[in-house]
């Protein structure tokens, strides 16, 4: 037997730190290598960090809510193995926490063969008339790979309140899932009391990131939060942006008949599979071919070498609201990419978004953002310059105008539009050209078909 | 669509009146939804397989060959009965009576929802469009529908080389109509239909063979559970060739091969339940770009959601191919469509064989339990610990209860014995619920009944001594 010290892995490009959102193992704890010992929340993801080794748990390297830089201490173990953590951590992130069934409090991958069996009902007879205890089995760890306990009729609730069954910790006998225990579960971050909100397992769906103000409960107090996370990152970058950049934007309004009915003759060809044909792939290929003539705009600049660097990738970056916060999941090489694979990869990733499951991979090398607050109703906007690109798109929500034609007022539907771009690299004109272009393009999407 | 056409606006269609269908219907309607339920057979169709030539029909004829067979078995017990016969003419109209009573109260329940029932085959001829083709010569429909519900059901599968004539060689549709009794009968294939039809004409007086190609019956059912069958086919006289293939059927003999070895089975019908295909193949699916697999059955979802607006259930799809799971099917499909969560997530889709002694199973075998790494206790109780099998005569079967220890919950309950088929809906209760063997057991059960079977097993697991239901007379 030998300790080893286990090391904060690399767990996604370009991130130096990772905030401990959940252990799952405690001192003292058995773990098998792969098991998962703790969520780690980077400033965009919240990744399973797998154990790497058979053996035992000997200390931790912090608490939850503790921010670790890449490379501290994250877990020391005793284990007879000796592994080059190095290479195991380069795989490091494993699987990114996905919505589907992150593992019940108490349940123990099914390999691990030296578990505590929960006392079993055939060998203790007199105890009852009871079989293992409750919690000999919530805790103590069935090696049980079956569903998830619950009656019928507690299912139809979870499914009702969208909440996954697996997530919910069951507070009847062996586990088993009451409806209270899902109404609860739903409810769970309602409870305004800081403490136990901590201590209580945190419900993965659905649930406001921490920072953000929970539902509103009357009290008189006011409460503060840790800036953490998402919101943490969120913050960061949007001050940079705003120190940094000086913004120039314009607002445009662009006839949107055309545009409406490419959408419309498109649709039942490209909505496939349950994946809609939105507004948004036609909006991206306007952009793409916009940035082919206007290159000044798919650009970066570096004050402190004082280059300005032209990307020959078009990587479109699209801002999602999720519950936790804003995610700018980006679309890479969108020009090469056709308006059906751009729906699917559109909706594949805003689905990972929301559900908190993009990985950092998936947000990185964006050269150009585009964000959508027609999608709540607004008109127009002015939006904040993600930094290191040289300008975003906003578009508002379609809606029919009276617009002159013709010197004749007539209703059309019309998009509202705005960008913003860095003064440092266009100027005023640069910017105007720019709208005209991308406005031939939504105006007659049939320039689309063009080529560049 | 051709110019001149007119397509009608459909808002929920759906495809199959079979007991799936109907149900789906039924449940859009009062949802809201406008639906017209289409139907190769239309009115008369209602009901499907299993109203009109299947479940229904097959357990009017077992009952009553049951009834015929039993009054002649408790001679012991001083019952003397004289001529016991069955007219299956007779038979044939009782039944086309209670099949027609209750195809009736389906359809009266469907008109009273407001939904509209139609003749004719359905095909696609594009996403959201397709045409409703009758066989008689009235013009098709073209609809076009907003959401379609599939519940097209399965067909018997012919053997090869000696087709479906309806005369000798019968599907189980033909057998379950014969107006008389034939005085032999080979049954190809030892599934569920094949015993039931099987055991059912032997109790009527026929010499009934049974032809299996595997080297066992009920391929999927636990072997313990098919002992007492045996047994009882012995003992009514039905011969049971396993492994065997049938190669002909000529001049009232039926040749059926095993190797090397051929052997010549005097019959009058052949009746052949081999199996059932899924009805997919003329629905025109490639139109909406859906492929069946293999086996023609449709892919879906836990909503059972095929592609957008188009939803699957029953035959058409994964799992056995039984009423009662289309049914379940039926109303997750219709919430689906209607846009409310709904998931087909079952614990324990109960399966039935009314052979002699019945056999009912519910959730996992005790294999199944360890393959899930379950740690698994089993216990089994004889029928012989009945005193209510006791006074009907029936001392083969049992029942057994599987058990995962680690959360103290029942995962499976088996039973083969009388009235199977009625018992094991309290153990897909206990299984849904994640009840444990305590609750069967103080849950109090009836007595005298085949019921406390199911509280006196979890009592041998709990291994708690017997208690008043030892091998004892009823005291009522």
């Amino acid at each position: 037997m030998s300790e080893l010290e286990f090391r904060l892995p690399d767990v996604g490009e370009g991130l130096d730190a990772g905030e401990i959102v959940e252990w799952h193992v405690q001192p003292g704890s058995t773990v098998v290598r792969d098991q998962v010992l703790a969520d780690v929340e980077t400033d965009k993801a919240v990744v399973e960090i797998p154990s790497p080794v058979n053996g035992t748990v000997l200390r931790l390297g912090g608490d939850v809510g503790d921010v670790l830089e890449i490379g501290a201490l994250l877990v020391v173990f005793e284990t007879e193995e000796s592994v080059r953590i190095r290479s195991h951590g380069s795989t490091g992130p494993a699987t990114p926490q996905s919505a589907g069934k992150p593992p019940a409090v108490g349940e123990q991958p099914a390999a691990a063969p030296a578990l505590p069996t929960p006392v079993a009902v055939a060998q203790s007879p007199e105890t009852g008339a009871g079989g293992p205890s409750p919690d000999a089995a919530a805790d103590g760890g069935g090696s049980r790979t079956g569903r998830v306990l619950a009656s019928p009729a507690t299912r139809r609730l979870a499914l009702e309140m969208g909440v996954d069954l697996g997530a919910v910790r069951g507070s009847g006998p062996g586990g088993r899932v009451t409806s209270d225990d899902v109404r609860s579960f739903a409810t769970a971050p309602a409870v305004a009391d800081t403490a136990t909100a901590e201590s209580a397992p945190s419900p993965r769906k659905s649930a406001p990131a921490a920072g953000e103000p929970r539902r509103a409960v009357r009290r008189l107090t006011d409460e503060t939060v840790p800036l953490r996370g998402l919101r943490r990152s969120i913050a960061k970058s949007m001050t940079a942006s705003w120190r940094e950049i000086p913004h120039i934007t314009e607002f445009r309004e662009v006839d949107a008949t055309a545009l409406v009915q490419a959408r419309a003759t498109l649709r039942p060809h490209l909505e496939r599979d349950g994946v809609p044909f939105t507004f948004l792939p036609l909006l991206v290929k306007a952009v793409v071919a916009t940035l082919a003539e206007h290159p000044k705009f798919n650009a970066s600049i570096d004050m402190d070498a004082e280059t300005i660097t032209y990307h020959g990738r078009r990587n479109i970056g699209l801002a999602t609201s999720t519950g936790a916060g804003l995610m700018v999941p980006v679309v890479k090489d969108a020009d090469a990419k056709s308006l059906g694979e751009l729906a699917r990869e559109i909706d594949g990733l805003a689905a990972a978004a929301r559900d908190r499951s993009v990985t950092p991979a998936e947000m990185s090398e964006g050269t150009f953002s585009i964000t959508n607050f027609g999608s709540y109703g607004g008109w127009l906007a002015t939006p904040i310059i993600r930094p290191s690109e040289a300008a975003i798109a906003g578009f508002g929500r379609i809606r029919d105008a009276v617009v002159p034609v013709d010197g004749v007022p007539v209703v059309r539907p019309t998009l509202p539009l705005s960008v913003s771009a860095d003064h440092r690299l266009v100027d005023g004109e640069d910017l105007g050209g720019f709208l005209a272009t991308l406005i031939a393009y939504l105006a007659d999407p049939i320039l689309l078909l063009k080529g560049e | 669509m051709v110019v001149g056409e007119v397509a009608e606006g459909v808002d929920l269609l759906v495809v199959g009146a079979g007991p799936g269908g109907y149900t789906a219907a039924l449940r859009a309607a009062v949802l809201g939804r406008s639906v017209l339920l289409v139907d190769r057979l239309g009115d008369s169709g209602i009901g499907g397989v299993c109203l009109q030539v299947g479940c229904i029909p097959s357990k009017a004829l077992i009952e009553v060959a049951d009834v015929a067979h039993r009054a002649g078995g408790l001679g012991d017990a001083g019952l003397t009965v004289r001529d016991v016969s069955v007219d299956l003419d007779r038979f044939q109209d009782w039944k086309a009576g209670k099949v027609g009573g209750l195809t009736g109260a389906v359809s009266g329940l469907l008109r009273r929802a407001g939904v509209e029932v139609a003749a004719g085959e359905f095909r696609f001829t594009r996403p959201g469009s397709g045409v409703l083709q009758s066989a008689d010569d009235r013009p098709p429909r073209h609809l076009q529908y907003t959401d379609v519900l599939l519940a097209t059901g399965s067909r018997p599968v012919e053997l090869p080389g000696l087709p479906r004539d309806g005369l000798r060689v019968l599907d189980s549709t033909d057998a379950l109509a014969l107006r008389s009794l034939p005085r032999s009968m080979a049954v190809v294939g030892g599934g569920y239909i094949g015993l039931e039809l099987g055991t059912a004409f032997a109790k009527l007086g026929s010499k009934v063979t049974v032809i299996e190609a595997l080297d066992r019956l009920l391929p999927g059912v636990d072997a313990a559970l098919l002992r007492p069958v045996r047994q009882r086919l012995e003992a009514l006289g039905v011969d049971v060739l396993l492994g065997h293939r049938v190669e002909g059927f000529e001049d009232g003999v039926v040749t059926a091969t095993a190797g090397s070895g051929v052997v010549r089975v005097p019959a009058e019908k052949m009746v052949v339940a081999i199996g059932r295909r899924p009805n997919t193949d003329g629905l025109g699916l490639n139109k909406i770009g859906i492929t069946p697999d293999g086996a023609g059955l449709l892919a879906v979802g836990p909503d059972r959601m095929a592609a957008p607006h188009v939803a699957a259930i029953g035959d058409i799809t994964a799992g056995p191919a039984l009423a009662h799971k289309a049914t379940a099917e039926g109303e997750v499909a219709a919430e689906a469509l209607c846009g409310k969560p709904a998931a087909f997530d079952p614990a324990a889709v109960p399966a039935v064989v009314f052979s002699d002694p019945e056999i009912a199973v519910a959730g996992l075998s005790p294999e199944e339990a360890r393959a899930q790494g379950m740690d698994v206790a089993v216990a089994r109780l004889p029928l012989s610990a009945s005193g209510r099998a006791a006074t009907m005569g029936a001392t083969e079967g049992f029942t057994q209860l599987v058990v995962d220890r680690s959360v103290d919950a029942v995962v499976g309950v088996h039973i083969v014995g009388p009235h199977a088929s009625e018992l094991i809906a309290e153990g897909v209760l206990a299984i849904e619920m994640a009840a444990s063997p305590l609750d069967l057991l103080a849950s109090i059960h009836p007595h005298p009944t085949l019921s406390e079977m199911t509280s006196d097993v979890a009592r041998v697991l709990l291994h708690q001594p017997a208690g008043a239901t030892v091998p004892a007379p009823a005291a009522s």
